[in-house]
């Protein structure tokens, strides 16, 4: 540390004004600052029906070199070779609540062509149901069955390792968790009303937790606060076998279309910073839902096309499934991040805006 | 963990001749403070005597803690209420940590810092001359989601300082995202990255390392760790004592934090085991030469590799 000053320096003088100095940032290195635990690489991803693997959530699959990413051109040729379009929610049919231009036509023309449509959203506030009025008030003819947002992913995931009905489940999240649970004929508790909940830290205080939680599912929660990351933490530390579960991690999502805001990862990563567990995912970018839609539609992957905004939950979502991936620029992700060498994650294709597909039509005439 | 190496493979259980070995080898005893010194509220059984002892025995003492919820100031009242004497120059908590990382890198005086943290923390950044926003206020504040209003932040906001807060919530990971997400080379400073700790004397609680995991989440950046196991505030440490620092023995509950501290910063290492009927543990003894061990817990290690017990 030979370019620190003394140290008595700090600890003797009492505050004055120093020159406005930008804190250059390998200088704070040369001064062999440690720079904490690196965050665990890897969570571990819910796939088929009870399986886990584990994936590097900010890396493509590297079993496979990828080309980069090209422009859309032939969209006839797209559309013809695909059978299903699944599409993500924020910044792709919507962004806030106002939906994006020429997307109603697009989904109609898709239709008419015979394919199907999934909508598959990382956003767990809403279950299916309060989805499908989504899009009912938004003017667009879309079924609960065709939307699989990360609130079911969590109650089908439960479902496929045939979680027993007499444990309970301890929720950090919103309405969205618990009315899928409460479909899926779970027992849960916690969600918006533990955000009242407060805590007093005095002696012979002792927060009790119930012994008979066997999960705890952790998604985007307005509501945080400490009692939440206490209970969930007592649960999965102190109950054997407790599962540690996260509907997905995304760091900002756009709950309004005017700016980011801190997402579904912060919950999850205050959850791993005290429990040092990593969740099991069951949102994108773990292939979970692409399998259990496989299934249940019995469709082959590699007819299917994601199509998202996002390249470390949608395009890695369609990668690690084997599926086609294209990424749309009328949300988080821009053309420039595309291509920034910091970049590894190459869609298949990359237009401006979902209705770019509608092109199709203007070749056919 | 990081890697240790070059130490040998023996967990060395403290004993008399052990014991005075260490003694006559240190200088400057360094405690961790909660799990040695005390529970929550709680003074540990035996540690007014070791204490005494030491200062007695012409060693200096220094308590260092990753709790940041308290300022120095702050702490010396905790520890007179316990009825010890400690001075304000014996104590390097976190919070004091994160304001001298500060001082020591010239951080601007016309910038301002966010503190996701309580009051010690508040307090030792208004001592060191900084203007703060956010705290324990903060954790009041609601999320307006109805109007659609934007979410303002300060663009003067330079350093995101994150600590405990037992307030955390929505509106503070949102406004510290925002900094440091936003305006441009804001710092992101961690007191530490600790999981749990007993901030009550019945049980353990979430502690720094939550609010620091979901800064991170919301970031996806690292933060620059002030505290255990980093090795910064060992300099002032040295300044301090005018000792090398291989007559100090870093003496804490936690195998990475504290023993990893002492480790990186080439100190000798006391491991104390918790007091708990599952744990190993020997009669007390009154000795002299192992009055330290005696007097801290029933039972205490030296643990020379990463593998020692927990």
């Amino acid at each position: 540390m030979s370019s620190c000053r003394s140290v008595s320096h700090f600890l003797r003088a009492s505050p004055k004004a120093s020159g406005s100095v930008d804190l250059p940032g390998s200088g704070l290195r040369s001064r062999g600052l440690f720079s904490g635990a690196v965050l665990k690489p890897c969570s571990l991803l819910a796939s088929s029906a009870g399986q886990l693997r584990e994936c590097k959530p900010m890396a493509s699959n590297s079993a496979v070199v990828r080309a980069s990413s090209r422009k859309l051109e032939n969209v006839e040729e797209l559309i013809d070779s695909v059978e299903t379009f699944i599409l993500d929610c924020d910044g792709v049919v919507w962004k806030g609540d106002k939906l994006i231009d020429g997307v109603p036509e697009t989904l109609d023309m898709l239709r008419a062509k015979g394919k199907r449509l999934v909508f598959v959203t990382n956003n767990s506030t809403k279950s299916r149901k309060q989805y499908g009025k989504k899009f009912e008030t938004l003017g667009l003819n879309v079924t609960e069955e065709e939307i699989f947002a990360s609130s079911f992913a969590a109650a089908a995931y439960l479902e496929s390792i045939n979680f027993p009905k007499d444990k309970k489940i301890y929720v950090i999240g919103e309405d969205g968790i618990l009315k899928e649970l409460e479909l899926a004929g779970f027992q849960y508790f916690g969600g918006p009303a533990d955000g009242e909940k407060k805590i007093e830290l005095k002696p012979g205080f002792m927060m009790h937790h119930d012994e008979n939680v066997g999960a705890v599912v952790v998604g985007f929660d307005r509501h945080f606060n400490y009692y939440k990351v206490q209970y969930g933490t007592l649960c999965i530390r102190e109950n054997p076998g407790c599962l540690f579960i996260a509907t997905n991690r995304d760091a900002v999502t756009h709950l309004t279309d005017a700016q980011e805001w801190a997402g579904g990862g912060s919950m999850v990563g205050a959850l791993c910073g005290s429990t040092q567990k990593e969740p099991i995912v069951v949102g994108k970018p773990s292939t979970f839902m692409m399998d259990y839609l496989a299934n249940k539609f019995g469709i082959t992957k590699s007819q299917i096309c994601m199509v998202g905004d996002r390249l470390d939950t949608d395009i890695l979502f369609g990668q690690n499934g084997g599926c086609r991936t294209l990424l749309v620029l009328s949300g988080v992700t821009t053309l420039e991040r595309l291509e920034s060498p910091n970049n590894s994650i190459q869609p298949d294709f990359y237009t401006n805006q979902l209705s770019d597909l509608l092109a199709v039509k203007a070749a056919a005439v | 963990m990081a890697p240790i190496s070059q130490f040998s493979a023996s967990n060395r259980f403290l004993c008399p001749q052990s014991a005075k070995d260490l003694l006559e080898s240190v200088d400057v005893f360094l405690f961790d403070c909660d799990g040695v010194i005390w529970k929550g509220d709680k003074l540990i059984e035996g540690v007014p005597d070791a204490l005494q002892s030491l200062r007695s025995w012409r060693k200096k003492l220094a308590f260092v803690t990753n709790n940041c919820l308290k300022s120095r100031k702050q702490y010396v009242k905790k520890f007179q209420e316990l009825g010890l004497q400690v001075g304000e120059d014996e104590i390097f908590c976190s919070s004091f940590a994160a304001a001298m990382f500060l001082k020591m890198n010239d951080f601007p005086r016309d910038k301002k810092v966010y503190v996701v943290g309580e009051d010690g923390m508040l307090e030792e950044m208004a001592l060191a001359g900084y203007e703060c926003l956010g705290g324990t206020q903060d954790g009041f504040k609601q999320v307006d989601f109805k109007s659609n209003t934007k979410f303002e932040h300060d663009e003067n906001v330079g350093a995101v300082v994150v600590g405990l807060d037992t307030y955390i919530n929505y509106y503070k990971m949102q406004y510290a995202t925002l900094c440091i997400r936003e305006n441009r080379g804001c710092l992101f400073i961690a007191t530490n990255r600790d999981s749990v700790g007993n901030l009550t004397d019945l049980q353990e609680w979430p502690v720094t390392g939550a609010m620091v995991g979901a800064i991170c989440g919301a970031t996806q950046k690292e933060p620059i760790v002030v505290g255990k196991p980093s090795t910064f505030l060992m300099d002032f440490m040295r300044d301090r004592f005018k000792v090398p620092t291989s007559r100090m023995c870093m003496v804490g509950d936690r195998l990475d934090s504290d023993i990893l501290f002492g480790l990186n910063a080439g100190c000798k290492t006391l491991l104390v085991l918790s007091v708990d009927g599952a744990r190993q543990s020997t009669p007390p003894n009154t000795s002299l030469e192992s009055l330290v061990s005696s007097s801290m817990t029933p039972s205490a290690r030296i643990p020379h590799d990463q593998h020692a017990n927990a």
